[in-house]
């Protein structure tokens, strides 16, 4: 019999958590090895968030503001986590994050998307997100330009069913939903976030 | 009761039920979990080449049994091997958990309370191993593990299901002797009545025929079922006469769904008896690959790149927030498919698509510490209750009977949906939960738990699933795709295996990734030759 595993075995049992590591690269496991996201996760490119953003997201879930909905599957998993957060490893996670330089996604051109129609569309949004997409950080609204397309369908039609945004105190979300609600159907969708997804990647 | 079922029943009819039978137990096998219906064909195990002085070296991604499995027969061919993991501990889901260990869920993470003894373990992933699985009973006989028999079905359970019996547990022994006596009365006297069959059997088949219908349902001479000591004694039956329990009537048995479903699960080729699992707790598989390999595994490396080389494969892993970088032949990646596809990579753009469509299995088991083994004053030793609730089953241990305590599983749920539910649960509720259903089947079940550990496997950390999820369709389309290499890159685990949740699929994915490095390594012994 070899000592090899005994050793293992030891260090297994007397392993720390790996979501109390203070650097945070279990963010990794669902967000990408380069916090680029996970489309089978449908965890979302966090390279590109600024950290007032990720900062407010966190407390957007300890607030039940997002994956507080039944059926949010996805937003539970993320609000589950942050729960177990204490405001220093939020910190270390947001520093963690920061150190991970912004991954530009290739634009996915496969969808049945008109841009033309979603430029218009978008209209309405670059008075808080920006003209390119780069966010508003006095606005509070997030930048959009190189954050996965099937993310952004998936978080505007989280407002628009009211996962998100429909809490009183949560006056940004509501802002938004508003936006969302007059997106009249899953095509107006698919264009504006086809729209956005032809937007190159701004600095952070 | 007995002129239910003149109307006649033609051969044809009769055939077309047993189709219909056969699909319910399909559809239980598409529920995933089950597995297939076809019991997989027994295989050679693998027997790789000596290396003969060449250096091959091979990096294992991920403990598991598949990593395990792939280290033991490599080393012993004389390739170099290292093993990284991820997680820090070995095993993958063979998990079983004792007092103090820890349960890595991302946002419900867990300390096991329960008490340090022996016989108090739960077996939180793989369970049991049916005698077909010849891959995995390879290494247990060959390490030398001791192995128990293991209960899918024991009579003496209960089913339980709020729409019938006013929604009092009910003896499977009673509600199958019941369901068998109207289904052989069926049979018997829809098959006397010969002249409609369409297509008789000759007077000896039929002669035939009706002693099984009799034989099946336990008729009397008239063949009419009128109770049967199979469903148990309604009192006596030892030093007094038995009295035998009231058939119940056939429609409330129809009201529960039992027979429409889980009263056939252990018909499944992967869960039909007899089945085993290890002594001690199935890691005792673990340890026993363990005690014989010299390949180091490395715990807490986290791959975060896996680049392919003309001749070989680099990974790239963070350990402790350091990155460093190997180099090898060979990769053997077991990583869950969902989790490499937000590796970085240069692996071909359609065999990472596939990666992304497949789905993250969902499954919750719970375990519970009781304090006296309460089940055993029920005449249950080992098997499964069965309840319509979310937690679905309770299992008995199969071992260790008359000790002062033991570990039930006090739910397991491969529904998405009620996997989704118990996710959605901080810990303390998902328990609170499985004994309030558990009531329903047990009425003072709250007074003997003590304390239990649930584990949502879609939520474990480095693993975000159980088990992939191919739709039939991607299996037709993605699965020969992505079983292939992608240059010396082989994804393994039993995600890549017609047994998605099983150690047999593991093992066997190994096997067909360490056959296939074998043949090129012929090849380029030929070519070296040359």
């Amino acid at each position: 019999m070899n000592k090899i595993w005994l050793f293992f075995m030891l260090l297994s049992s007397a392993a720390l958590a790996d979501s109390k590591q203070p650097d945070a690269q279990y963010c990794l496991v669902c967000h990408g090895s380069a916090a680029q996201g996970n489309a089978a996760i449908k965890a979302p490119n966090l390279s590109i968030l600024p950290d007032w953003y990720l900062r407010q997201q966190f407390v957007a879930f300890r607030n039940n503001w997002r994956g507080g909905a039944a059926d949010d599957a996805h937003g539970k998993e993320m609000q589950a986590v942050a729960n177990t957060m204490n405001n220093a490893e939020i910190e270390q996670a947001i520093a963690f994050i920061r150190r991970q330089a912004p991954v530009e996604l290739s634009a996915d051109l496969s969808g049945q998307a008109d841009l033309q129609q979603g430029q218009k569309l978008y209209q309405q949004c670059q008075a808080c997100h920006g003209a390119n997409g780069e966010g508003n950080a006095q606005l509070h609204a997030p930048p959009l330009a190189g954050q996965h397309n099937w993310y952004l369908v998936q978080q505007l039609s989280a407002f628009k069913n009211g996962w998100r945004g429909s809490q009183s105190n949560d006056s940004y979300g509501q802002m938004m939903r508003q936006f969302a609600q007059s997106l009249p159907n899953d095509q107006a969708i698919a264009d504006v976030v086809a729209y956005i997804d032809s937007l190159p990647l701004p600095n952070r | 009761m007995s002129n239910y079922f003149n109307a006649p029943l033609t051969r044809r009819q009769c055939l077309g039920l047993l189709a219909k039978a056969g699909s319910s137990s399909a559809v239980l096998g598409a529920a995933g979990i089950f597995g297939l219906t076809n019991a997989p064909v027994s295989a050679s195990p693998v027997m790789l080449k000596p290396l003969q002085g060449k250096n091959r070296k091979v990096l294992i991604l991920g403990a598991g049994i598949s990593g395990l499995t792939a280290a033991y027969e490599l080393e012993r061919a004389g390739y170099s091997c290292k093993i990284l993991e991820a997680s820090h501990r070995i095993g993958g889901r063979v998990l079983t958990l004792r007092h103090g260990d820890f349960i890595d869920e991302l946002g419900s993470p867990q300390i096991c309370p329960f008490d340090d003894a022996p016989n108090l373990y739960f077996n939180a992933g793989a369970a049991r191993i049916p005698a077909h699985h010849t891959g995995i009973l390879h290494y247990c006989r060959t390490l030398g593990i001791e192995l128990q028999l293991f209960s899918n079905h024991n009579k003496n359970c209960y089913t339980q299901d709020d729409a019938a019996f006013n929604g009092q547990p009910v003896r499977i022994r009673e509600y199958e002797a019941d369901m068998r006596g109207f289904i052989g009365e069926l049979l018997a006297k829809s098959a006397t009545a010969g002249a409609t069959l369409d297509q008789p059997f000759d007077e000896q088949d039929l002669d035939k025929f009706i002693q099984f219908a009799q034989a099946y349902g336990d008729l009397d001479s008239n063949f009419t079922y009128r109770g049967t000591d199979r469903a148990g004694y309604a009192a006596g039956g030892v030093t007094s006469p038995a009295i035998l329990k009231q058939p119940r009537p056939l429609p409330d048995l129809l009201r529960s769904d039992f027979c429409t479903g889980a009263m056939h699960f252990a018909e499944i080729a992967d869960q039909a008896p007899a089945l085993m699992t290890p002594s001690g707790g199935m890691d005792s598989i673990v340890k026993a690959f363990l005690r014989q390999l010299t390949t180091p595994i490395q715990l807490h490396c986290q791959v975060s790149n896996i680049q392919l080389q003309p001749h070989g494969v680099a990974v790239t892993y963070l350990k402790q927030g350091e990155s460093y970088t190997e180099q090898a032949d060979y990769c053997l990646n077991c990583i869950p498919a969902q989790l490499v596809s937000g590796i970085e990579n240069n692996l071909p753009a359609d065999y990472v698509a596939i990666m992304r469509q497949l789905g993250r299995g969902k499954l919750t088991k719970i375990g519970l510490q009781a304090k006296q083994r309460f089940w055993e004053q029920e005449d249950i030793y080992s098997g499964i209750s069965w309840t319509k609730q979310d937690i679905t089953q309770i299992w008995y241990p199969h071992h260790d009977a008359f000790k002062a305590k033991g570990i039930l599983l006090g739910a397991y749920s491969w529904e998405p949906q009620i996997s989704d539910r118990f996710a959605a649960m901080t810990h303390q509720q998902r328990l609170a939960t499985a004994i309030a259903q558990g009531t329903k089947v047990h009425a003072n079940y709250a007074q003997h738990i003590e304390n239990g550990v649930s584990v949502c496997w879609q939520r474990m950390n480095h693993m975000l699933g159980c088990g992939a999820v191919w739709t039939e369709e991607l299996q037709k389309t993605g699965f020969k795709l992505l079983q292939a290499p992608a240059g010396n890159h082989y994804l393994i685990g039993d995600q890549l295996s017609l047994h998605p949740g099983w150690q047999e699929g593991a093992v066997r994915s190994a096997w067909h990734a360490l056959a296939d490095i074998e043949r090129r390594e012929a090849l380029r012994s030929t070519g070296a030759g040359a």
